[in-house]
């Protein structure tokens, strides 16, 4: 008797969960009908609390961009366009700025756009104790060097370079030259933030109170971000919608098949089973541009036998470049999403010049490949075999055995190999390491439209030893020359022709083999109008209208 | 009885122990640093990365760390997540949604599972036993993802039958098509268990004594050959919840819920070691749990088994 309770019991425990999942169903469904003039877009759960100088990826990325609006904006097209600034003025040699702000831009919460909010958010960024992953961005300003020391600071010290002057005036002083800070201030990283956010900056993270043109209403964690106009808003990048609701997604797959139902109205990017048959779908409206991300294989001045500077080093590092069929593997393997690279930027980047001087060593020459492979084995034998690692989590595979195809064929079978290595992380170590025998998966996503932010980060020495993105440890003092001009250039388009006499440098050396960028693509509902993207591959979302 | 379920309910603790120790020194032995994949692939500052090591305790040995865990696990405090979120309220969010998941599933398969297994198994060679045969080879053969992407294209997208994700808050009708294609593997297994039980239990001596003794053929497969055959398949399904509550993950992805299974697949590949903790922690109680449920209901189903 009691064995029969017990079981009828757990019967009916199972039973009353069951009945508990099934009675809270709802219609589900077609829930975006309701709202006409909302805009449904596709996203990611942000890595990070919505606070611009922590966030340094596109889930939190692009909430942050509509929620916050800087000293100045980029249009689609990447030119900068005054935003809460009224005048930023630098001295002869770029070393020092006098910024002045627009009068009457309040936060969302009311509380007014001051000098100080935007001093105060740029010194919190920069203060190690605060570790705030875009804090590096601040590197230029002077006294950024002091809030480094985590054993010295609290987390309240002030940048020495930045003095409120007034309530809408401010001045910077740079530790050193940088004509870049007029473009660098367009980061969101750059925002000012209220006084709201030193009170509780749990609670910010949850709901931020900014100065964009849209202010978050709701995070509800893992399904949407939905973001309604801010009133308080006077800039340049006036809703055309009344709002964004972001719906945060496990996969493009599932974003993609939601789109085509008309469930979503515009997603960003296009799953790998998509990308040969998006634009033939009648369902949806593609999207299909140049865009500004490159693409490399980076080869560290450190590998045997490829050393940078020396002649075996460079013969070897112009003969793969020249084994590598780039347009094939654009029209073949992504499907025609992308274009050769014809230098280390992108042909979205300001200065862009198709034509520099050595572009032929990235262009695909497998005769001259050959014989540049055959005089680096004359000079000394590498008996092991180029190998190019990459992470195999990143749905890259076919592009990097395409390469070492390419280059079989041309140079000789058992050159090149492929190293797939399980995960990002995984891969990532022996790079910052140091410690690579060979080539790797490389990219550059632009912060700021400027060739400088491409060579910068990746080729400079300043960058390398761990202090940015020159894994490479490329170290040439010509190049660095270059780029150290263009800091102190006049003009935009002096410092663009130094970049250009930089870029030749690499097209010689190679630090960094040039592949392709990768196309803008995205799809949006037939319903929607005013789709596309801008210079940083994003929809630009107050523009989207139904 | 009382005593028994007392010696099993104190046998979960070195278990769950165990479980937690060894999870935890696995996520540990993950190769790469969390910390600098949090950047991504821009530059790393090395001050800020010290700085979030030490507020992760990322800097401290391996064993150190694990007792902090437990030491704060204890006061039912799992941590925060990289994103500064707690990892209670993590799995929060997205256990309900498994959870619910997981059950439909369960039904889908218990139900559609034993049944067309009782009518194949006693019916061997009609026609519709080879029909069922042939279809739950077919659902055992072909992975869930590709059942997962046809149902959603053909399903969803171009006949407009079923929701094509499930997304926010999913009802029923939204959970219906993720749960059919994550229980349709499963059923597939359990018609073919259920057939060969039932198959063989009617071939027995005791089913022939008993219509020998003039009982009426429904209460002799009701009574007799069903309640013989269903130990194993109990068995079977009862560690399948588990399974289902667990391995939702491609479902989960296919069909845009976000539950435990895509949860700690992430975790894993962000290295956050007290979440993919917590949550192996806790499909371990519900494993340990089923199999409570399961050995209780040999009881009742075999008068023979008895706990003491």
């Amino acid at each position: 008797m009691k064995k029969k309770s017990l079981a009828l019991l757990a019967i009916s425990c199972s039973m009353a969960m069951l009945l508990g999942a099934c009675g809270s169903s709802s219609s589900g469904g077609n829930s975006s009908a309701a709202n006409d003039h909302t805009i449904t877009a596709y996203l990611t759960e942000p890595n990070n609390p919505l606070v611009p100088g922590d966030t340094n990826e596109t889930g939190g990325g692009k909430p942050i961009q509509l929620a916050f609006s800087g000293l100045i904006y980029f249009d689609a097209k990447g030119n900068s366009k005054n935003e809460v600034a009224q005048s930023i003025t630098p001295n002869a040699d770029a070393s020092q700025y006098t910024i002045k702000l627009k009068p009457g831009w309040k936060f969302s919460d009311g509380s007014a756009v001051t000098a100080k909010t935007f001093t105060r958010a740029w010194s919190y960024v920069a203060n190690v104790k605060n570790a705030q992953k875009c804090s590096s961005f601040f590197s230029t300003i002077k006294g950024y060097d002091d809030l480094q020391n985590k054993d010295r600071v609290k987390g309240d010290e002030q940048l020495s370079g930045l003095k409120v002057i007034d309530d809408q005036t401010f001045s910077v002083d740079m530790a050193k030259p940088d004509s870049t800070f007029l473009l660098r201030i367009g980061l969101p990283s750059f925002s000012p933030l209220p006084d709201a956010f030193y009170k509780d900056k749990k609670a910010f993270g949850e709901k931020p109170i900014g100065n964009g043109p849209y202010k978050v209403d709701k995070w509800d964690h893992n399904h949407s971000i939905k973001m309604v106009k801010n009133p308080y808003y006077k800039g340049g990048q006036t809703p055309q919608n009344n709002g964004i609701t972001f719906k945060i997604y496990t996969t493009p797959d599932s974003a993609f098949a939601d789109v085509q139902s008309g469930n979503l109205d515009v997603m960003d990017t296009i799953p790998d089973s998509a990308q040969k048959t998006f634009q033939k779908d009648s369902s949806v409206k593609p999207f299909n541009k140049p865009g500004s991300t490159i693409q490399m294989i980076d080869i560290p001045s450190y590998v045997e036998h490829f050393k940078t500077g020396t002649q075996e080093g460079t013969l070897r590092r112009r003969a793969i470049s020249m084994a590598i069929d780039r347009k094939a593997i654009v029209d073949k393997v992504l499907g025609g999403l992308g274009k050769p690279a014809r230098d280390f930027t992108s042909p979205l980047t300001p200065g862009f010049n198709a034509n520099l001087k050595g572009v032929e060593n990235i262009e695909y020459n497998p005769k001259k490949a050959k014989e540049l492979w055959n005089q680096a084995e004359a000079i000394s034998h590498d008996p092991n075999p180029f190998t190019i690692s990459y992470n195999s989590d990143g749905g890259t595979k076919a592009v990097f055995d395409a390469i070492v195809n390419s280059v079989n064929n041309a140079i000789g079978s058992k050159v090149a190999q492929t190293t797939p290595i399980p995960t990002n992380q995984e891969f990532l170590k022996p790079i910052y390491d140091h410690t690579m025998t060979g080539a790797y998966r490389a990219g550059w996503a632009p912060d700021y439209p400027s060739a400088e932010n491409y060579l910068f980060q990746n080729f400079a020495s300043a960058a390398a030893d761990g202090n940015g993105s020159n894994n490479e440890q490329y170290k040439n003092p010509k190049f660095d020359q270059f780029i150290d001009q263009a800091y102190t250039a006049k003009s935009v388009d002096a410092a663009n022709k130094l970049y250009s006499q930089a870029q030749e440098i690499l097209l010689e050396d190679l630090p960094g083999i040039p592949l392709y960028n990768k196309a803008n693509v995205g799809v949006c509902s037939s319903k929607v109008k005013g789709y596309q993207m801008d210079w940083k591959s994003q929809p630009v979302y107050n523009e989207l209208k139904k | 009885m009382g005593k028994y379920l007392l010696r099993r309910i104190l046998q979960m603790i070195p278990v769950v122990l165990g479980t937690t120790l060894l999870v935890y020194a696995l996520v540990f032995a993950l190769p790469g640093d969390p910390v600098k994949a949090m950047f991504g692939d821009k530059p790393v500052n090395q001050a800020v990365a010290a700085q979030i090591r030490a507020e992760y305790n990322l800097d401290k040995p391996f064993i150190i760390q694990y007792l902090l865990f437990l030491k704060n696990a204890l006061t039912l405090n799992f941590g925060n997540t990289f994103a500064g979120q707690p990892v209670i309220d993590e799995i929060g969010r997205a256990f309900p949604v498994t959870i619910k998941l997981g059950l439909m599933a369960f039904v889908f398969e218990a139900l559609f599972g034993v049944a067309f297994g009782i009518v194949s198994g006693l019916k061997k060679g009609k026609w519709y036993d080879s029909v069922i045969l042939i279809v739950s080879l077919l659902l055992i053969s072909v992975p869930t993802f590709v059942t997962g992407f046809l149902g959603q294209y053909f399903i969803g997208v171009k006949w407009r039958i079923l929701p094509v994700t499930a997304g926010n808050d999913p009802g029923f009708i939204d959970l219906l098509m993720p749960a059919m294609v994550l229980g349709s593997a499963s059923m597939a297994y359990v018609i073919r268990l259920t057939r060969s039980e039932v198959s063989s239990n009617i071939a027995e001596d005791y089913v022939r004594t008993a219509r020998a003794k003039g009982m009426s053929n429904r209460s002799v497969i009701v009574r007799h050959v069903l309640r013989n055959s269903m130990i194993p398949v109990v068995t079977y399904l009862g560690q399948d919840l588990g399974g289902l509550m667990g391995g939702a993950m491609i479902s989960e992805t296919i069909f845009n819920i976000h539950g435990i299974g895509f949860l700690t697949y992430q975790s894993i590949l962000k290295g956050e070691s007290n979440m993919v903790v917590s949550i192996v922690t806790l499909l371990t109680l519900i494993f340990v749990v089923c199999n409570l449920v399961v050995d209780m209901l040999y009881a009742a189903l075999d008068p023979r088994i008895r706990y003491a």
